[in-house]
């Protein structure tokens, strides 16, 4: 077989796959740092999706709900508190409604339950496609998202075991999002008396008047009710869910701690490799190499080694966050998602874990005064 | 504002390649003197020896002259270029001279080939073109056919003429020896002189050549005889 030429890429390669356990251990350490990243990434854009989804529920310009809460679930306002904000200046309407979850059976077990009057269905933009709206006061009436309804079989007049009695479905409905219409929808009054909570509230969903700027109003309302907060986007969704500010927290302490783990062990590799090769690196600047291409060379190296541990990484976090979508307490909940950008922070976790680790030895090997090289022994 | 290039025209043969003037060079901040007021100049197309007892100078000379170090004062030309205002050094250790060590000094892990191919990074070849020329210069230091093999292939000879023509690969119109002959038999000695001797002839490459051996100091044109830093004999 004919030799290839030597590029500088096919040295890298050659220089990279000359020390084969070397590069497979250092390029492992980047890979546990990378599948750190990208798993806990993807929890988190699928925490994302889930709230922008429930966000986005109904016709409103924007949610209101309890400041600093837990998680969205847990947050609570009162009636006292819907009304003033149905009196606010600007706006048009404010649907207050009070969530929970339980589990339906194996196939649905994040079943999104959800407490509204019947005159808030069509401002809240609801729509029955099948069947009739419950009525206020009946406890044993509820209606089912035709998501949800289709999967289990039910039409409109079936009943059905859930919110902690057998309830007959009147309607279903359409909300224009995966999660409404996969969700059970229950007349506000009886479902506080089930969670026993009369009263209380989780969300507000707010539709600002024509012509009024979503911005001000929603400035209005929080300096109006010091204890809500208000959210439009996915970004602001820490504001009233906790676990998703702490989660997103860890993700970016996770990813600062396994770039500087990774770039530690890279660079002592390099900086190994770099004692064990001077000579050859004097060899080089004798041949006519530039310092500069020294230092490219051993760039190239720990990015080449990266990029593997890099792959290697991606691989094991999809197969990490499958095995965690399928724990039973996650299952619904994390509904993995893998976007782009998961594997571009993958790509660029490796690039600074390789070029700060190989930073200060290349600088070195760049450094070195030719005839030190070549008497290095 | 642009640099002084590179010199790279031929000027006639005859006229001296390698000045040397008044150098001095000193390693551990002057305690450890090498060079001391050195004068010395080398004519194109000669094949000049320099020899002397250890620590004299000689390889100090031949690191100044490859610009892989600097000497304290003294003026070196090599060829047209000033080395005290070299403007690309790299450019000039791979287009100018040529360096062989005692220690042929090859990567270990890339076959003879590559060894060469090296050497031409940074050059205007084209693949092909390094490819073709790495196995040429092969087959002209009578290695045709062993470019796959790895230097821990070859024998101490053979790697060595590897070095002589990664060398020559930028076609280099002086070759500077550090001890080439230093760790081979006397049949490799012989064959690497021999190769020495046609390089001279065929393609007349100015060669500066340091050795202890007087034996191998005799096969040159001239012998320049290093002494504390200074020529002792010429």
């Amino acid at each position: 077989m004919d030799e290839p030429v030597m590029t500088f890429v096919g040295l890298v390669a050659h220089n990279v796959w000359s020390k084969k356990l070397r590069t497979i251990l250092t390029a492992a350490a980047v890979a546990i740092g990378v599948m750190t990243v990208v798993s806990l990434g993807i929890v988190t854009e699928s925490i994302k999706t889930t709230a922008a989804a429930v966000l986005k529920t109904g016709d409103a310009d924007f949610t209101v709900a309890q400041n600093g809460s837990s998680d969205i679930l847990s947050s609570r306002m009162t009636q006292a508190q819907l009304t003033r904000l149905q009196h606010t200046a600007g706006v048009e309407s404010a649907v207050g409604v009070l969530l929970d979850t339980q589990r339906l059976n194996a196939q649905n077990p994040l079943f999104i339950e959800v407490g509204i009057a019947p005159q808030d269905l069509r401002p809240f933009g609801v729509k029955i496609v099948a069947g009739r709206p419950f009525d206020a006061t009946a406890a044993n009436q509820a209606m089912l998202g035709w998501q949800i309804a289709q999967n289990l079989g039910i039409r409109p007049g079936a009943t059905l075991r859930i919110a902690g009695g057998v309830k007959t479905i009147t309607g279903l409905v359409s909300t224009g999002n995966v999660f409404g219409d996969s969700a059970g929808i229950f007349p506000l009054i009886p479902f506080q008396a089930h969670e026993r909570e009369p009263g209380a509230l989780s969300l507000a969903f707010v539709k600002v008047t024509k012509g009024a700027s979503i911005g001000t109003v929603a400035a209005r309302i929080r300096q109006g009710n010091p204890s809500l907060t208000t959210i439009r986007t996915v970004s602001q969704f820490g504001r009233a869910d906790q676990s998703y500010t702490l989660i997103t927290a860890a993700d970016r302490g996770a990813t600062i701690l396994a770039v500087i783990v990774g770039a530690v062990i890279v660079a002592n590799t390099m900086l190994l490799s770099l004692f064990e090769r001077t000579r050859e690196f004097g060899i080089l600047r004798s041949v006519g190499w530039s310092r500069g291409r020294v230092v490219a060379l051993i760039l190239s190296e720990a990015f080449a080694i990266s990029l593997l541990g890099a792959a290697i990484g991606v691989g094991f976090a999809v197969g990490v966050v499958s095995l965690l979508a399928r724990l039973p307490s996650l299952e619904g909940i994390l509904v993995p998602s893998y976007p782009t950008g998961a594997f571009l922070r993958a790509l660029l976790t490796a690039a600074a874990v390789g070029f700060l680790g190989a930073l200060y030895p290349a600088v070195r090997a760049g450094l070195l005064r030719p005839i030190a090289a070549l008497n290095h022994e | 504002m642009s640099s002084p290039a590179l010199t790279l025209a031929v000027p006639d043969l005859g006229e001296p390649v390698i000045s040397v003037h008044d150098v001095t060079k000193t390693y551990d901040r002057g305690m450890v003197p090498a060079l001391n007021g050195l004068d010395l100049e080398i004519n194109r197309g000669e094949f000049v020896a320099i020899t002397g007892p250890s620590g004299c100078g000689k390889s100090t000379l031949l690191h100044l002259l490859a610009a892989l170090d600097r000497p304290d004062r003294g003026q070196l030309r090599v060829d047209g270029n000033d080395l005290m205002r070299l403007p690309h050094p790299n450019r000039y250790r791979r287009e100018v001279v040529g360096l062989v060590f005692q220690l042929h000094d090859l990567l270990a892990h890339l076959s003879a080939q590559q060894n060469i191919e090296i050497a031409m990074f940074g050059t205007h070849r084209r693949r092909g073109e390094q490819r073709a020329r790495a196995r040429q210069l092969l087959a002209d230091v009578d290695l045709a056919g062993q470019w796959k093999r790895r230097p821990a292939q070859l024998s101490g000879g053979e790697r060595q003429r590897v070095a002589i023509a990664r060398a020559l690969a930028n076609e280099p119109r002086i070759l500077l020896a550090d001890e080439p002959t230093g760790s081979l038999d006397s049949h490799s000695v012989e064959q690497v002189l021999a190769l020495l001797r046609r390089l001279r002839t065929e393609r007349e490459v100015t060669i500066a050549l340091v050795t202890h051996d007087m034996a191998v100091a005799g096969e040159a044109d001239r012998l320049i005889r290093l002494r504390d830093g200074r020529v002792d004999q010429d």
